[in-house]
């Protein structure tokens, strides 16, 4: 039955997420973003409200909330301050990759060490993917995982991993067959003290400030064959699903964002007077919040949709259509609805002083944070059309578009 | 609890429409909108199997056929207390599915119509009784309700209407033309808004039935389309012509304030989020025959180069009808559980309206020259031409976002 009520427990857990975003993220948004991350005790808050690890199945020491009940209470986050939420401890997008690509006793493995109750609060995961450029010989990733004994040897660098400085073990994800490009993949578990690892510096970035983007050297790593992640059917299949399902916690922070900057602007458009009236008065100004309210409107809905779609169980497939569509309209409407607010509030809303620049900044990061709106086209193309997925074209590998993996 | 799954209901009532929609109603469409006409017999018999898929309800609802109670708030009947009605909810389901067959067949069912919602919502009893009572047996006669707004001089602004009407003895007397009037012509009777002194405004409007063979009241020309020419659009001439006292819609009593005005406005609130299901309908309709073209063209023969930019624009397409069905179901939503929803019934209109014509010129695109051609099985460049208007009726996309506006920004009235 269609039914755009969230239940009583879930409106209850966005409001107390909601009010802990607001004061603890969203009324220190300069502070986190000058100190280019949040303090501990904000870690450690949020860790005890159980954000970081709602959606993971409670097997895998997540708390099984589903991702309908992930994405209302992510969209809080992204209002209060949506760089923040990338600052957070907790696997992350560590968590979700593993949940899909290991099996569930090794899932429980690595992901019992989030829900620590004295260490949680400050272990973080990551996602060694994406790579500078395209390998110019074959198909596939340049880093490679050749066998090594009983075990793996890992050579080559990823890019733009998020948390790379932070974390304790990345999922790297590395070629085991050259010779059958992007089917040719594997997963590993990496420490990051294993020797020959190396951590690059972290990047400066256009957005979210908060969050840790930088580089990861991988020079002869041995790791034991345990250290790979072998999921029960197919591996791309199940780096498919990681992707669609990560991308959702990303769409609703920018969801969160939209909203705010909208909240923004429309205030802004009542105070400000201009010729005579608020410029809200004015069809051109009145326009363009009503074309971008229906937009945030209607990414919520898409979003929620989209989630509902894999706690539902609808078909894989469909699921996987709803979650690029819901992510490819959630990521532009965070990035025109914040030009939009930078726009309405005019040159003020360039200046520091105000979030509105900050809101443009982070709608752009974010739109790199996960499978962009062109990939997620891309995807959502080929369920639709009933073409086998294929991971060149529906993956964001380094061929297609490099992305921050968050 | 948050949910997108249609009910066993809704789902039976998509497929079946779908069903006669493919098998036989799109075979007929190109015909039809030829003919500027659906034969009688095949209205007579669509109607029947409609009804039977639908249930009584739901099917009066978004065929227009006749009385049921009003969606959304102001319903004078609803469902009881605590367990909220699925009849808008359905209503858009049937509506998508129907237009997605073939919209001017939608609009050309017999019954009420747009006439049905302001007399329902603005009728005495005795006016309800009277004008509903016509539809309940159409056996020997198919009829038909008209709703008379629009004028030459006021389209989107309604409240310069200028055709007049003077009370004169026991009886009113109508002066103006009313334009774009669907059904105009075969309508047994047309609910017409004229003004008392068009200084007044708002004020002074009044809402009158006026039935077919009136004395002075004449259709004048009948409309040459873009699309949708299967369904009748019609200019109607009042002049001089005399309407029962007891024909002012809902008595004097109801139009000693705006009370009017609202009648016409009220009507929209009921019928724009199935305006734009409506308009979902045509442009997944585009769609689906884009995609089809695509998959048979650019994949099953041999990978060309051209498939990535058009499964782009595919999924463009597609995700943009997506939201757009996403804010008509919030609206008809809102509408079964009686709260108000006047910005999100317009913010469906409106987003639906784009949406599918943006659906309709890209699925053209992407099929190139073939996508033109009309047939009996090509019916995208009749889709293409239905689908303009949905972003026109019922108020165009930007009355709606001057309804949305009023709701955003405090202390908006007017611009």
């Amino acid at each position: 039955m269609l039914s755009f009520e969230p239940t009583e427990e879930q409106r209850l857990m966005r409001d107390s997420v909601g009010d802990f975003a607001r004061a603890t993220l969203g009324a220190h948004a300069r502070e986190h973003e000058a100190m280019r991350g949040v303090p501990d005790a904000v870690r450690r808050a949020a860790f005890e409200l159980g954000l970081g690890t709602m959606d993971l199945p409670e097997d895998a020491g997540g708390q099984g909330l589903g991702l309908v009940t992930t994405v209302l209470l992510e969209e809080e986050l992204g209002r209060a301050d949506a760089a923040a939420a990338f600052a957070l401890a907790g696997p992350g997008a560590f968590g979700t990759a593993v949940a899909e690509l290991a099996r569930p006793l090794e899932r429980a493995a690595l992901l019992a060490p989030f829900a620590s109750a004295e260490a949680g609060h400050a272990r973080f995961g990551a996602v060694g993917w994406s790579e500078l450029r395209p390998n110019a010989e074959r198909a596939g990733m340049s880093t490679v995982a050749v066998r090594d004994g009983a075990g793996y040897r890992l050579s080559g660098h990823k890019a733009f991993v998020h948390n790379a400085g932070l974390a304790e073990r990345v999922l790297v994800v590395a070629q085991v067959e050259p010779e059958r490009g992007w089917d040719g993949l594997g997963a590993f578990v990496v420490p990051t003290d294993a020797p020959g690892v190396t951590i690059g510096a972290r990047h400066a970035t256009v957005g979210l400030d908060c969050a840790w983007f930088g580089e990861l050297g991988l020079d002869a790593v041995s790791v034991p064959a345990a250290a790979r992640l072998e999921p029960e059917g197919s591996f791309t299949a199940a780096l498919v699903r990681f992707f669609a399902k990560r991308a959702l916690v990303v769409a609703a922070r920018a969801v969160g964002l939209a909203g705010r900057a909208y909240d923004m602007a429309r205030s802004y458009c009542d105070e400000r007077v201009a010729f005579g009236k608020p410029i809200g008065h004015f069809q051109a100004v009145a326009f363009e919040l009503a074309d971008r309210h229906m937009d945030v409107e209607s990414a919520r809905w898409l979003l929620w949709r989209a989630a509902w779609h894999w706690d539902g169980a609808q078909p894989e497939r469909a699921a996987l259509g709803a979650s690029a569509a819901a992510t490819a309209h959630a990521l532009e409407v965070a990035m025109r609805t914040a030009d939009a607010c930078v726009g309405l509030h005019g040159g003020i809303g360039f200046v520091r002083d105000l979030l509105a620049e900050k809101l443009m900044r982070d709608a752009k990061q974010m739109a790199l944070a996960c499978p962009t709106a062109l990939l997620c086209d891309q995807l959502a193309a080929a369920v639709e059309v009933g073409a086998p997925l294929d991971p060149a074209a529906v993956l964001p590998t380094p061929e297609a578009q490099a992305i921050f993996v968050c | 609890m948050i949910d997108f799954q249609l009910t066993d209901k809704q789902r039976q009532l998509k497929d079946a429409l779908e069903g006669l929609g493919r098998h036989v109603v799109r075979p007929q469409s190109l015909a039809w909108d030829r003919d500027h006409t659906v034969s009688e017999a095949f209205l007579r018999q669509f109607m029947g199997m409609a009804r039977a898929f639908a249930g009584e309800g739901s099917a009066e609802r978004f065929l227009g056929t006749g009385e049921e109670p009003g969606a959304g708030h102001g319903a004078d009947r609803g469902a009881p207390r605590g367990k909220p009605s699925q009849a808008n909810r359905t209503a858009a389901v049937g509506a998508e599915a129907l237009a997605w067959c073939d919209a001017a067949l939608l609009l050309a069912m017999p019954g009420p119509g747009l006439g049905g919602p302001p007399v329902r919502s603005t009728g005495t009893p005795e006016q309800r009784q009277r004008f509903f009572g016509i539809f309940k047996d159409m056996s020997q006669e198919l009829r038909w309700g008209a709703y008379g707004l629009t004028e030459p001089g006021a389209g989107s602004d309604v409240a310069a209407i200028r055709t007049t009407c003077v009370k004169d003895g026991d009886a009113w007397v109508l002066n103006g033309r009313k334009c774009y009037i669907t059904n105009g012509a075969r309508a047994a009777w047309t609910v017409i808004f004229a003004t008392v002194d068009h200084r007044l405004g708002r004020a002074g409007h009044r809402a009158f039935v006026v039935e077919k063979g009136t004395p002075g009241f004449s259709v004048g020309k009948i409309e040459d389309k873009m699309g949708l020419r299967a369904s009748e659009t019609a200019e109607l001439v009042l002049e001089d012509c005399r309407v029962p006292e007891a024909n002012l819609l809902g008595g004097a009593d109801a139009h000693a304030s705006k009370e009017g005005f609202m009648t016409a406005m009220k009507t929209f609130d009921t019928t724009r989020p199935l305006v734009g299901a409506m308009a979902c309908g045509i442009g997944r309709a585009a769609y689906e025959h884009a995609r089809y073209f695509v998959r048979e063209r650019y994949l099953l023969s041999r990978p060309i180069p051209r498939y990535a930019a058009l499964a782009e624009r595919l999924a463009r397409v597609g995700r943009r009808l997506e939201a757009a069905r996403a804010l008509v179901h919030h609206a008809v939503y809102l509408a079964d559980l009686e709260q108000q929803n006047a910005k999100e019934a317009s913010m469906a209109k409106a987003y639906a309206g784009q949406a599918a014509v943006h659906a309709c010129t890209e699925a053209i695109d992407l099929c190139g020259a073939h996508g033109t051609l009309a047939g009996s099985d090509q019916l995208l460049e009749k889709w293409f031409r239905d689908i303009k208007v949905f972003d026109i009726f019922e108020g165009t996309g930007n009355i709606q976002r001057v309804v949305i506006a009023k709701r955003i920004v405090s202390g908006l009235k007017a611009f």
